[in-house]
């Protein structure tokens, strides 16, 4: 596990752990205790976010943390963008500083570690 | 859909276990096998704080719920030097503070 390729997994998983957060968003309002097995949209979520998870796990093997953390939050900015675009949730300038901060706060101890 | 305070108190449930799992993977990591107890239950907190915040979905917006699990990355700061040699720095310390000032800030543009 070569350090590029623990970067590159890292950031093509970021955008899809925010788009499984968007599917588990939806498939929150829905569900049900009896057929959540049938719920589309709760099972690929899960399973992109299942594989966000492992993908994660591998990438800390080849690469430090101050290099993956500042990749790893750029899923915050996805997120809000795609909560943005495809739930048409409302975002402030308020939201969008806190995510920068985030951003910031989550390199930073990357970088201190 | 406004953000309910349960919803809120829900995800910060969920960024101790998930720090707690966070915290499991990376002992498991350094093992000599990627296979290993610290993994299993990683995961097993990793389903349970999955169903945690499936319940705290329903009650808010994805964009202020979701960037409040940046705070797993501020437990898992405070806490992984207890079980490695990693110490606590000013960087870290920094980084701590913009991610709570961070949350602060999201919780305002929540109202």
């Amino acid at each position: 596990m070569t350090s590029f390729i623990s970067i590159l997994l890292v950031i093509i998983s970021s955008p899809i752990s925010a788009y499984a957060a968007i599917l588990l968003k939806r498939a929150s309002k829905s569900l049900k205790l009896r057929n959540f097995y049938q719920n589309k949209q709760l099972l690929i979520g899960l399973f992109l976010y299942g594989c966000a998870a492992l993908t994660y796990i591998f990438a800390l093997k080849g690469a430090e943390l101050s290099v993956l953390y500042p990749l790893v939050s750029l899923t915050y900015v996805w997120t809000v963008i795609l909560s943005a675009k495809l739930l048409k949730e409302k975002i402030n300038s308020s939201k969008w500083l806190g995510v920068a901060m985030i951003l910031v706060g989550v390199s930073l101890i990357g970088f201190g570690s | 859909m406004k953000t309910k305070p349960w919803a809120i108190a829900i995800v910060i449930c969920f960024t101790f276990l998930i720090s707690a799992a966070q915290i499991l993977f990376k002992l498991g990591a350094n093992q000599p096998s990627i296979i290993n107890w610290q993994l299993f239950l990683g995961l097993a907190l990793y389903g349970i704080s999955t169903v945690l915040l499936l319940i705290a979905f329903r009650g808010g917006e994805l964009s202020v719920l979701y960037p409040l699990i940046a705070l797993s990355y501020v437990w898992v700061a405070l806490i992984l030097p207890w079980f490695t040699n990693e110490a606590m720095n000013q960087t870290k310390w920094l980084g701590i503070l913009s991610i709570i000032i961070g949350v602060a800030l999201i919780g305002r543009g929540s109202k």
